[in-house]
């Protein structure tokens, strides 16, 4: 392995078809999770943060073996990633200024 | 044995030899496209600063009418405008960064060298649309920061803000694809043994505004997206009347904005970092903590938009926490500025005219530095907002920081860009001119805006007491303009009858001095293996710089590149040129121009030409879809591909873009006045259409691992399913829509559905160009093409599938399974 792959810790070797089905299959449970919890209400006071953990688990399975981050060494990791963290930050912050300024400002209309 | 710079043989063409006209409309040298971006620079620059000198002339005297003042809105906007994206950016990141990222890291050339000349032309094609407004419809007049509303048609009914909005889509466009063509370059091009520890400063510089450019443009594209369906398709994204806020513009804008500032202010300081040990003939002092210093500068760059936006009424919280980061930024700032008078002190210091700029630099940004950190306080910053304090704050960052560097570099690396000298003592004449010039049309605009004197300001009342101070300003543009004047007769008299330069005139330290002036088409006969930093040094002096000094303070000449033993050059395999990125990029000008025009033919036209393009590139090589690099440098050495690391980094931006989207859709769903809501979102149609997209991405990477193993049949059944699923999911994305419409909700009912069509439209966009990507692959594979060895071929389009799919798992959590929980 070259100074360039040792340093990004590139791999090329990536799972199989059965580490592809058994992920797909947890994809179907959390999705199908994810509509369950829309539909019961009792759950609706953890409706939130629930669905935020079930949709971030999809999100890291397939970013981590579709995508193979799992695999393909840090380089790849850090370049997905830190965008991802600034598009987080950049979210929530947008979400709570506004938030205050909804709830300072003069009712709309 | 590590491969050494082997010495060039006497007559080696240079990169600006031969071609003609369609070898520059078709190059795809990086070289010459760094010509061409100076070239552009230069025809702009004269509407920029010809502009600046107007807005002098209408200020030289209270109630003046020099100008209309609908004539100095536009001047000041376009000025604003042409020099941030037409002039400053394309010199430091297309002119200097083209030019010498290769040739510091001991490359041939960047990693995509199309998508480099595609960025090229598209910021030409940017800067003729902005432009147009001189011929047709008006110039634009809303500020170079476009406030919303005034920016709404309502307000500002015709062309011109239209100009601007499409301007700045395409020179965004061309910027992030710049912007991800370094990235990938720098990753993974530089010569055998440099290090990142290792790299020149500026190419340090380089690598962070790369990053910077794809984290900090989506929120600017997605806010001028917004402007754009406002203007042309009647939403209201921001119309207060609606329920909508202008302030979301100015949070969208200033989250591009503020790190824009740094997109400018880095590549600066890496200039300034080349060029004072050159000239200190010192290595550069405490290079780790610069380097750290230059990353903990853009992340926190990214953290300081509000300080912008004080006047609006953040709250405290906020406020506080931009005034903490616009604070700390400081820190790593000020770093930077002692590392470069340490590199100073004590050195062995040579006065040229590059060293005066960067001198100059240090100096004046300093100043416009200590200002910023005035605006980082909220309660000083009210009194200062909108004045003329910061204009002057932004004319010493951007003029006496960013302006003084490009001119140091001009001076520094001219005679490796043309072969030619330029003159040093019409440079001294330039350099003095410049500094009495700027300081004295700036400095007293801190005065100025002290005493109130709002900025954009038309005109002013005698018995304001600003007649005096203006006019001053205005003597010292004009002194200024006499700077520029010599600077162009310095470049014409160089070019005409400058003294040749030799590889290495100032007796560098970094790569590019080990190549003659001007460098051949591939830069380097051999790739030199790095041993340190300063590469260039070691490999003249070995690894104690201090026998250099030596052999300079003895007056023996350092080693130069020799003419004689010819280099092995025949087997180095360029890139072959092009004319499909200039076809695509007049491809976007003609859909451009025809949405503006409301002439729908062109459109069409130019979507025709931009897909014929795409396809021409994709199948121009025989290996459709790569680029030709030379194999003894390939950049896909060890193990990761440049096309895998241009696709991620691609994905990383668009996670920005998507944020952008899905922030705005949460803030406007519940804040609409009329019309339907999130309850008419159709849970059971969309959890099925999300479980055909999650299992579409089964498919894919079954289809990847068919092929990767050779297995042409399965690869081509997966495939197929991949596509099929694909286009289940856009049908029913479309009938999703259409029920919506019979419903009542169309695109402008209210708030949310404007920015749920936008949100779930764009994703839909994604899905189908995945759609049409996936189906060329599967063309390739029926048609035997896809073999084994293209199955990264296979790996980039399922990267880019993938990615659609986890944007969708995002949006079915907050957008449909959500829709109960009240937005921002």
């Amino acid at each position: 392995m070259s100074d360039f792959a040792e340093a990004h810790g590139a791999q090329v070797r990536h799972p199989g078809a059965a580490t592809y089905l058994i992920i797909a299959a947890f994809l179907v449970v959390l999705t199908a999770m994810e509509i369950t919890v829309f539909y019961v209400h009792a759950l609706r006071p953890v409706l939130v943060p629930v669905l935020i953990v079930l949709a971030a688990a999809k999100f890291a399975l397939v970013a981590m073996f579709y995508m193979h981050l799992k695999y393909d060494g840090w380089l790849l990791t850090g370049v997905f990633v830190f965008p991802m963290m600034i598009a987080t930050v950049l979210l929530v912050s947008l979400l709570m200024l506004f938030a205050y300024l909804s709830n300072h400002m003069a009712p709309l209309g | 044995m590590a491969a050494q710079p082997k010495p060039l043989p006497v007559h080696q063409p240079s990169y600006l030899e031969g071609g003609g006209i369609a070898g520059w409309l078709t190059t795809i040298d990086h070289k010459r496209v760094a010509v061409m971006y100076l070239a552009s620079a230069l025809f702009f620059v004269a509407f920029g600063g010809l502009e600046a000198m107007a807005i002098r002339v209408q200020l030289w005297r209270p109630d003046n009418h020099a100008l209309s003042a609908a004539i100095y809105n536009a001047f000041f906007t376009m000025h604003g405008t042409t020099m941030v994206f037409l002039v400053v950016m394309p010199l430091l990141l297309g002119f200097l960064g083209n030019f010498l990222i290769p040739l510091q890291i001991g490359a041939r050339d960047v990693a995509f060298p199309r998508l480099n000349a595609l960025s090229f032309w598209l910021a030409l094609v940017a800067g003729i649309l902005l432009h147009l407004g001189w011929i047709r419809g008006g110039l634009p007049d809303a500020g170079w920061f476009g406030y919303a509303n005034l920016t709404e048609r309502y307000f500002t009914p015709g062309l011109a803000v239209d100009w601007w909005v499409i301007g700045l889509l395409v020179s965004g466009t061309s910027t992030v694809l710049t912007g991800l063509n370094f990235l990938t370059t720098i990753i993974a091009m530089r010569a055998p043994g440099m290090t990142y520890m290792r790299m020149p400063m500026f190419i340090w510089a380089q690598l962070v505004t790369s990053i910077l450019i794809l984290i900090a443009f989506p929120p600017l594209t997605i806010g001028l997206i917004f402007l754009l369906f406002d203007r042309f398709f009647d939403t209201h994204f921001y119309v207060a009347s609606a329920g909508a806020t202008p302030i979301l513009w100015q949070h969208l804008f200033w989250l591009f904005g503020h790190p824009e500032v740094y997109i400018m202010a880095l590549p600066a300081f890496g200039i300034i970092s080349e060029v004072i040990p050159t000239f200190s003939r010192k290595p550069l002092f405490g290079y780790p903590m610069m380097a750290y210093s230059v990353c903990l500068i853009a992340f926190l760059s990214y953290g300081v938009w509000g300080h912008h936006m004080f006047a609006t009424g953040m709250g405290p919280v906020a406020d506080s926490a931009f005034a903490i980061t616009s604070m700390l930024i400081a820190i790593p700032t000020g770093v930077k500025v002692f590392s470069w008078i340490a590199t100073v002190w004590g050195g062995s210091l040579r006065m040229t005219t590059a060293f005066y700029f960067a001198l100059g630099m240090v100096l004046e940004f300093t100043i416009g530095g200590l200002s910023g950190i005035m605006h980082a306080s909220a309660p000083l910053d009210l009194q200062q907002t909108d004045s003329y304090f910061v204009v002057a704050h932004f004319h010493y960052v951007l003029f006496g920081g960013v302006m003084f560097a490009i001119l140091s570099a001009f001076y520094y690396w001219w005679p490796k860009i043309s072969g030619r000298m330029l003159g040093e003592r019409l440079g001294k004449w330039q350099f003095w001119t410049t500094v009495i010039g700027f300081n004295l049309t700036f400095f007293p605009m801190h005065i100025l805006g002290l005493w109130g004197m709002p900025r954009r300001t038309y005109t002013y009342g005698a018995d304001m007491g600003w007649t005096h101070l203006n006019q001053l300003e205005t003597i010292g543009a004009f002194i200024l303009g006499i700077a520029f004047l010599f600077f162009y007769i310095n470049i014409f008299k160089s070019l005409i009858s400058g003294e040749r330069a030799p590889a290495d005139p100032w007796d560098g330290r970094s790569l590019e001095w080990s190549t003659p002036s001007p460098p051949p088409a591939y830069n380097f006969a051999t790739i030199p293996q790095i041993r340190g930093r300063d590469a260039w040094w070691i490999l003249k002096y070995g690894r104690a710089g201090s026998r250099g000094v030596a052999a300079y303070m003895s007056g023996q000449a350092p080693s130069q590149p020799q003419a004689g033993e010819p280099a092995f050059v025949e087997g180095i395999h360029m890139p072959a040129p092009s004319i499909f990125p200039l076809v695509l990029s007049l491809g976007v000008g003609m859909m451009g121009l025809g949405l503006i025009i409301d002439w729908y033919r062109i459109i069409l036209i130019g979507a025709a030409v931009v897909v014929l393009s795409v396809i021409g590139m994709g199948f121009e090589y025989a290996d459709f879809g790569e680029e030709s690099h030379d194999p003894e440098h390939a950049p896909s050495s060890g193990g990761i591909d440049v096309r895998k690391i241009g696709v991620w980094s691609f994905i990383g931006s668009e996670c920005v873009f998507f944020a952008s989207l899905i922030s705005t859709f949460i803030v406007y769903k519940s804040r609409s006045l009329a019309g339907p809501g999130p309850k008419i979102l159709n849970i059971p149609l969309t959890s099925f259409s999300t479980f055909i997209l999650l299992m579409s991405s089964l498919l894919m990477v079954l289809a990847l691992a068919a092929t990767q193993r050779g297995d042409k049949r399965w690869a081509r059944i997966w495939l197929g399913g991949t596509v099929a699923f694909g286009l289940i999911f856009l049908c029913g994305q479309v009938y999703e829509f259409t029920s919506f419409c019979h419903e009542g909700m169309g695109l402008t009912t209210n708030l949310f559905s404007q920015s749920f069509f936008v949100l779930v439209g764009f994703h839909g966009g994604h899905v189908a160009i995945g759609v049409i990507w996936l189906s060329v692959l599967l063309v390739a594979a029926m048609t035997g093409k896809l073999g084994r060895s293209r199955a990264l071929s296979v790996e980039l389009a399922g990267l880019y599938w993938h990615f659609v799919d986890v944007v969708w798992i995002i949006i079915f959590t907050l957008v449909y399974l959500m829709q109960a929980v009240p937005g921002a």
